[in-house]
């Protein structure tokens, strides 16, 4: 048992770390989060949202280590993994992998449970999930996001190559509003009616040989002297003491500067499939009558290429770019990620439509080796941050294929300790808030953040506490 | 009815996954007798006999199919409800009734769900209404066809030669299915 709990956390963590770009999910800076998830160019977990920042002088906290602290608290408490044992809860092993347990849950939504009654008459098919209508989403249920999995590179100067796995995932599935309304509202399935669904899911997969350069393009030393930090400290001044590296710093030393970044890509694509498809029954004059009065239907389109398969590898281009302008200890960045990312496939097409008749799906091959061109969306993330004496404010605002997310938070110094607060627009377009503190000794510090979240498969509000070491 | 386990079959799923949870079947039986068949009226039975035997239903409903697949039965029960509103004679009345699987050579192949005993006096109305427990009730509506049959058996010795004649009614029968997960 204890082999397939340890199973079970490795593949939870797993699923947790390949999926660190997807804004919205799992932050385990604490320090970042207790801002509201906030993108700047010195919280490093950012590097990914603007190739630029790899240009900017190290900042304050440059680097976090977090502490999964939600690990003791799951070892404590695993949810029955056992579908035998009478315990077992899918739900709760959904919210496990939607919310890793990585985070210490403070609070969560109540478990999933309850009958599940059927009504059945003649002419009348009632459906009353109970407790599990909090699971049948109000709307279509949209999950993926392009995720830039852990990659190697090296770096000489302003210049970087690196070789990084990319893995793009979109899916929507919906109910139309009758079958809606039937499971989430238990309204009674009638004659003569038809319920639907839809279903439309890409994945593709490649890995992505990249080059690029990242250099300060203009500099203006602030007026009347650069630096905000005492003179004598720019470079050290003979008493003993380091350098003070704000005076380095363009987020705090008042100068202007520009910095870019580019960096085009190779893509070598290892697999790609799509699949749309519509479905639905159409009752009849009587529900349960002595025939068989619903008719299914079903028709679904497929195009796929992979390695070793039909179709083979593809092959595409893309690139990363991006800017950061800092003025007067302002700071906004503009970064795009995947932008013109594309590639190109030798793909075949079915198409499978569901026989009434036959009682089977029939599949008939549209196309073998057609060109097709897939896309990457890009993620574009535009931040805003200001920085005066010990307090930061800032905000930004990310937009990928499924949603426009927006961060905004504050961070201020008090002595040694930090006091931290944001809220966020999620993935689904609710407004979660965030809050935090934090101790610094030296050249480490300690941070924790209490957020409220809704990553779980009933889109409630639950509340988490991260937190982790950052590097100053 | 194949097709609404294609809708349906993930209703059990559901049941797995909230942990020691049920899935509730409630058939309205009732609403699959044909009409004619809800309210009739029987005899003259002549009077001095016994055994004398009328079916008042016989029908093959569908249901859903796969529930039996995926659960387990953990109890059922029949609410049963009728009247008899008898109009001349005695009798001594059995109401069978018969509910088995939709693979039975026909309804009244099988023992009896319940027989209700029920006595029949002139120009009174008897009220039948009761609740059974039954394993073979479930076993044969967690299945996609069921037959269901519905038979009255009059013992008229004490009406001497006055005829039995009367009007039943099934006001009620709905049987109630609880089943948990079996995956």
């Amino acid at each position: 048992m204890l082999m397939v709990r340890m199973g079970w956390l490795v593949l939870v963590a797993a699923l947790a770390g390949l999926l660190p770009g997807e804004a919205g999910a799992q932050m385990l800076n604490a320090r970042r989060l207790g801002m509201g998830g906030v993108a700047t160019s010195d919280n490093g977990a950012s590097r990914s949202a603007n190739i630029a920042f790899r240009a900017v002088p190290k900042g304050e906290g440059y680097g976090s280590i977090p502490l999964p602290l939600g690990l003791i608290q799951f070892a404590g408490d695993t949810p029955e993994f056992d579908p035998d044992d009478p315990d077992f809860n899918i739900f709760e092993i959904l919210d496990l992998v939607s919310n890793p347990p990585l985070t210490l849950s403070l609070s969560k939504p109540d478990e999933v449970s309850g009958d599940i009654s059927i009504f059945v008459a003649q002419d009348s098919l009632l459906v009353d999930l109970d407790d599990v209508r909090r699971v049948i989403p109000e709307e279509a249920m949209k999950n993926g996001g392009v995720y830039h999995l852990f990659g190697v590179g090296v770096g000489i100067k302003n210049f970087f190559a690196q070789v990084q796995p990319i893995v793009h995932v979109r899916n929507e599935f919906d109910l139309d509003s009758r079958l809606r309304a039937a499971l989430r509202d238990a309204e009674p399935f009638v004659s003569d009616t038809r319920y639907g669904l839809t279903d439309d899911g890409v994945a593709q997969a490649a890995v992505a040989f990249q080059a690029g350069i990242a250099l300060r393009a203009f500099h203006r030393p602030a007026p009347g002297g650069e630096e905000e930090v005492a003179e004598g400290e720019k470079s050290g001044d003979g008493d003993g003491d380091p350098p003070d590296p704000r005076a380095e710093d363009p987020r705090r030393n008042r100068s202007t500067s520009l910095y870019l970044g580019a960096a085009p890509k190779y893509l070598f694509g290892l697999a790609y499939g799509q699949v749309g498809g519509v479905g639905g029954i159409t009752t009849g004059d009587t529900l349960f009558g002595s025939g068989d009065p619903v008719a299914f239907d079903m028709v679904a389109r497929t195009r796929y290429a992979a390695v070793g398969e039909a179709g083979g590898m593809g092959h595409g281009y893309g690139s990363d770019i991006g800017a950061v302008f800092f003025w007067n200890n302002f700071e906004l960045g503009i970064g795009v990620n995947d932008f013109g990312s594309v590639i190109a496939w030798d793909t075949t097409e079915k198409q499978h439509v569901y026989s009434d008749s036959l009682n089977e799906f029939v599949t008939t091959v549209q196309a073998v080796d057609e060109d097709f061109t897939s896309r990457i969306p890009p993620t574009t993330t535009v931040n805003v941050a200001k920085r005066m004496g010990p307090t930061t404010v800032a905000a930004d605002i990310v937009d990928n294929e499924r949603y426009t997310g927006i961060h905004m938070g504050a961070e201020t110094w008090l002595g040694m300790f930090a006091l931290r607060g944001g809220a966020y627009r999620d993935s689904n377009g609710r407004w979660q808030v965030t809050g935090g503190t934090g101790v610094r000794f030296g050249g480490v510090g300690l941070d924790l953040a209490v957020a409220t979240h809704r990553r779980n498969v009933e889109e409630s509000v639950a509340t988490e506490l991260s937190a982790s070491l950052t590097l100053y | 009815m194949r097709r609404w386990f294609a809708v349906l079959s993930m209703l059990p799923l559901f049941v797995a996954g909230c942990g020691d949870r049920s899935l509730i079947l409630t058939v309205d039986v009732l609403s699959f007798l044909d009409p004619a068949d809800v309210s009739q009226a029987y005899g003259p039975i002549p009077g001095g006999v016994s055994g004398v035997t009328v079916d008042v239903a016989s029908e093959e409903v569908s249901l859903l199919q796969g529930i039996e697949d995926v659960t387990e039965v953990s109890s059922a029960k029949l609410e049963i409800g009728a009247s008899f509103d008898n109009t001349t004679g005695t009798a001594d009345a059995s109401f069978a009734i018969y509910i088995t699987s939709g693979d039975s050579a026909d309804a009244f192949s099988a023992p009896p769900i319940t027989v209700i005993p029920v006595t029949l006096t002139p120009g009174a109305i008897t009220i039948v209404s009761t609740e059974v427990s039954s394993d073979a009730l479930a076993q044969a509506l967690v299945q996609d066809k069921a037959k269901i049959g519905l038979r009255i058996t009059f013992d008229t010795t004490a009406s001497g030669v006055i005829p039995v004649q009367g009007t039943e009614t099934i006001t009620l029968l709905r049987a109630v299915v609880i089943t948990k997960k079996d995956l």
